[in-house]
């Protein structure tokens, strides 16, 4: 089969085509809703489609190694930026998960956000360009600017449609993420100059810098600010204070987006550039990369373990989350590596999945304490079922599909750091504690207060079952997925100590 | 002269000219098309100076791609200010043949000096647009704001005049001459005269890019001015002053002292502007000082000047104008003869007006540097020249003077798009063909640029050899 050359571009700019097409009617939700769901689905159908041939892609023999599809065509000529977009295993899969991400965003927002319509979906369509980019860039410098442009949407959405201290939580979240940023910038640019000293090619590829030969201090200050960059999207744990106020405060489309995407970007940045491009710093740096890992998962889980409100309780368990992921990347070890990849994409279904839920609660009872509830498996029992699933599976269940991720990045750390894996493994007891707690309290108990509530609705049924149904897949078959990334990950490590 | 040279010269001579012609109609026929007549005289200048890509050279003057690329940027931006002028003048009662006339005369100043070619002639010119500027800042009389900022200004600018005349006659002292390209080319070691001499035009141009510490008048003047005349002083004569900056600097390419004294600027400055905008509650104030701010980044990327730091400062002086028009032409607009200022009655202004909040948010965002606005290109090249000539300490402020930035531009876009507005005013007035025109411009260049850059990065490259 041939594969379109411009496939990866209409990837990367469907959504903002269909953006600039909802603003027209910004002001017609009855128009703009069909018309961006209509986009939505239609980006995740080209995702599905590009995993449906991904091994007739992989035989075509492509330019670089690993890579399905490759795009490449000047673009600032004056600086050297080129336009260079690659998809491998890696961005496939997390290609796939934004798309589906955002069609879930979408559907939890459909009654919830009810002022503006037109313009929420307008940031939806422009940001899901914005990840798209992020997952996709192989220049650096196009990549930064995915990077940045993504955050801009987040802003409105969080500052616009957000509860609490949304202007706050807003402002909190974009000035930490520019400050990595900016210093990332830098860095970027000081290694263009130095592979164009060394070369005399003025690049931004990452394959032509990955070449440069850098002494061991400029390694170690470079790889800094990226870590930086990338440890604040993450989480990592002095860094993660923006997290639980941009998480808490934003309109539920906005967490199941952070959730599902934001961080992945931090996690993706680091083992698609940071790692590849400084292999000897990153090195060095790992065992406090895992330190922070470590303390950030327990640390989270102890303090999800006394929150009250059901989303920042989430928000913390996803910083413990995306611990497990970073300790993964910090072994840089096919099979942890390999987990790690695949417990972001569970992480942003799980977790999507329990801040969407979060959400249809909150819409029919305006709280989200959780001392306001209890006994909601005799009151609301589909919600209560699905619930307790994905809580389930939030704490790694056998048969569900945090515990193949886990349970991957675990057994791959043992070879490189036993001490690093056990710790681990007690955080994963510590999440038991705070995730049975929540459903205890919530779904079991008995009720405290009289709340009026209504059951599921079809179309969050058909949204949770699909999840479910994806949660289920994930856990029982990962293979598939597996084989998706086996080739990226072994050229990854392969070019790493 | 020839005529070649005359054809040469002639959108000077258009604007000049045009100025007295607007005068006298004004005199013939009071409140008559003033403004579009004034409008067809920019334009012309700009097509032709567009359409007829002649170089030419007279005593003082010399008509080269660099002036000209200056002459279409000035008369671009003058345009602009023009179109807004025209709706905003008329609401404030601000009527009259002065100000089409003034504004002409203004630009035709600014091109005189990107096209100097001699000190005399650069003094003339600085001076000659600076005059004007004293009379715009001040024409509204009955404003109390604007009597003091046109005496302020007028005060530093004197000032800044003698400064400037004061080093061009030491360094006349101590050479001989006043031609720009002879100064150059003498490779004689710097005496201490000629180096005094050199200074204080720097100083005296560091006044006109309102560089710490000659930065002073700027907040002061920007708000008590209306606003499309600062949406020119902020923008133009920004750029009329680079292009003279780029002009006299050969005259210290091998001291190095030159480099430590702009690297000390760029300092104070980056610092400074970021600094004081964190605090102020007036918007004018606060793009006053970003664009302090904003000249810190100008000065960075003169600090990088043997290392591609020309280029920076143009591309950056284009992007930071397009969006000082865009900002200060919205806040002209959403002001809409009222005195609103404080940032806090800006609160849900973007709703009620789409397009002009828009502009306004795209605007601070391009002043902030997030992509995809044109001034994040800008920054990028300022930071790559400025890490190309090793100045990774100043880059490194500079970045981080930049994370501050962004605090303070927030801060509008909150008041814009996330509070709601308190109590329903008066009715939105729709806007006027011009107002749109004048605001859609600048925005539809900030995010060309931003997306685009290529073509007016080549075009730098081949003028700032």
């Amino acid at each position: 089969m041939m594969a379109d050359p411009h496939l990866l571009t209409i990837l990367v700019f469907f959504p903002l085509a269909g953006c600039l097409l909802v603003l027209p009617v910004w002001k017609r939700p009855a128009a703009a809703r069909p018309l961006a769901l209509g986009v939505m689905t239609g980006e995740l159908l080209l995702a599905l489609w590009l995993y449906a041939s991904w091994q007739g892609l992989a035989a075509l023999k492509p330019i670089l190694p690993g890579y399905l599809l490759v795009e490449d065509a000047p673009w600032i000529g004056a600086f050297g930026i080129r336009y260079t977009l690659g998809l491998d295993g890696i961005s496939l899969l997390m290609v796939m998960l934004t798309a589906f991400s955002f069609c879930v965003a979408l559907a939890v927002s459909w009654r919830a956000i009810g002022e503006k319509v037109g313009l929420f979906l307008a940031l939806l369509l422009a940001m899901e360009t914005g990840i798209m980019g992020v997952f996709l860039a192989l220049d650096l410098a196009l990549f930064y600017l995915f990077w940045e442009v993504m955050l801009i949407p987040m802003f409105f959405l969080i500052g616009i449609w957000g509860h609490g201290r949304h202007i706050y939580s807003t402002v909190k979240f974009f000035l930490f993420t520019m400050f990595g940023s900016l210093l990332m910038l830098l860095a970027i640019i000081a290694l263009h100059l130095l592979h164009a000293q060394q070369s005399g090619v003025a690049t931004f590829g990452l394959h032509q810098l990955i070449a440069t030969r850098l002494p061991a201090g400029t390694q170690l200050w470079l790889f800094g600010a990226f870590f930086l960059a990338f440890a604040i999207k993450f989480p990592l744990f002095p860094l993660h204070t923006w997290l639980p106020d941009a998480h808490t405060d934003a309109p539920t489309a906005g967490s199941v987006i952070l959730a599902g995407l934001l961080l992945k970007t931090g996690s993706y940045g680091l083992l698609r550039f940071g790692y590849p491009l400084f292999p000897q710093a990153a090195q060095t740096l790992t065992p406090l990369f895992y330190t922070l890992a470590i303390a950030g998962i327990i640390y989270a889980s102890l303090v999800a373990f006394a929150q009250e409100d059901m989303k920042r309780l989430i928000a913390y368990s996803s910083i413990g989350h995306m611990g497990y992921v970073a300790i993964g990347i910090a072994a840089w070890q096919p099979v942890a590596l390999s987990g790690s990849i695949i417990q972001m994409a569970n992480h942003g279904v799980t977790t999507g999945a329990l801040f969407a839920m979060v959400g249809m609660l909150d819409e029919r009872a305006h709280t989200r304490e959780i001392g306001a509830f209890g006994g909601l498996w005799g009151k609301i029992p589909l919600w209560s079922f699905f619930f307790l699933l994905f809580s389930m599976a939030s704490v790694g269940l056998p048969g569900l599909n945090n515990f193949v991720g886990e349970f991957l990045v675990l057994s791959g750390t043992f070879t490189k750091s036993p001490l690093a894996a056990g710790l681990a493994f007690t955080g994963i007891v510590l999440t038991l504690v705070y995730t049975v707690r929540l459903v205890q309290e919530v779904v079991f108990q008995t009720e405290r207060k009289p709340l009026p509530l209504a059951d599921l609705d079809r179309r969050e049924i058909c949204l949770l079952a699909l999840l479910a149904l994806l949660v289920i897949l994930m856990g029982v078959h990962p293979a598939p997925l597996l084989d998706l990334i086996h080739g990226p990950v072994k050229i990854l490590v392969g070019g790493a100590p | 002269m020839t005529k070649a040279d005359l054809m040469a010269f002639m959108p000077l001579i258009i604007l000049a000219g045009g100025s007295v012609v607007v005068l006298l109609a004004g005199a013939v026929r009071p409140g008559g098309w003033l403004y579009e007549l004034a409008l067809a005289f920019v334009a012309a200048a700009l097509v032709w100076t567009i359409a007829l890509p002649a170089t030419a050279a007279m005593p003082g003057l010399a008509v080269t791609p660099f002036s000209r690329f200056f002459a279409v940027f000035l008369d671009g931006t003058g345009l602009v200010a023009l179109l807004l002028a025209s709706g905003y003048n008329k609401r404030r009662g601000i009527v009259g043949e002065e100000y089409p006339a003034t504004l002409l005369f203004a630009l035709a100043g600014m091109g005189a000096a990107c096209a100097a070619s001699d000190l005399l002639m650069l003094f003339l010119g600085l001076e000659a647009f600076t005059f004007a500027f004293y009379i715009l800042v001040a024409v509204e009389r009955d404003s109390v704001r604007g009597g003091e900022a046109g005496l302020k200004y007028l005060l530093n600018g004197t000032l800044s005049a003698a400064i400037l005349a004061m080093g061009i006659a030491l360094v006349y002292c101590s050479r001989g001459t006043l031609k720009l390209a002879e100064l150059a080319l003498q490779a004689a070691p710097p005496e201490p005269l000629f180096l005094a001499g050199v200074c204080l035009v720097l100083v005296g141009l560091a006044f006109k890019l309102s560089w710490v510490p000659a930065h002073l008048w700027t907040p002061d003047v920007y708000q008590g001015a209306p606003a499309p005349v600062t949406a020119l002083l902020s923008t133009a004569s920004k750029g009329a002053s680079v292009a003279a900056l780029l002009l006299v600097l050969p005259l210290a390419a091998v001291w190095r002292g030159g480099h430590d004294i702009l690297w000390g600027l760029a300092l104070a400055t980056l610092v400074c502007g970021n600094m004081a905008a964190l605090v102020q509650s007036s918007i004018k104030r606060l793009l006053a000082w970003s664009s302090v701010a904003q000249m810190g980044y100008v000065a960075l990327a003169f600090v990088a000047l043997p290392a591609g730091g020309a280029r920076a400062a143009l591309f950056y002086i284009v992007a930071y104008a397009a969006a000082g028009l865009a900002s200060f032409g919205a806040v002209a607009v959403l002001a809409d003869g009222t005195d609103r200022d404080a940032i806090e009655q800006y609160r849900g202004l973007g709703y009620r007006n789409p397009l002009a909040g828009a502009a306004l948010a795209v605007a601070l965002f391009s002043l902030a540097g997030i992509p995809p606005a044109a001034g994040f290109m800008a920054k990028f090249a300022v930071f790559s020249a400025a890490l190309r000539a090793g100045e990774t300490a100043l880059a490194v402020v500079g970045v981080l003077s930049a994370l501050v930035a962004v605090f303070f531009y927030l801060r509008v876009v909150v008041a814009l798009y996330m509070r709601p507005a308190d109590g329903m005013e008066a009715a939105v007035r729709p806007l006027s063909i011009s107002e749109g025109v004048a605001l859609a411009i600048p925005t539809a260049a900030i995010l060309f640029l931003g997306l685009y850059p290529s073509p007016l990065l080549d075009l730098l490259i081949r003028i700032s050899r």
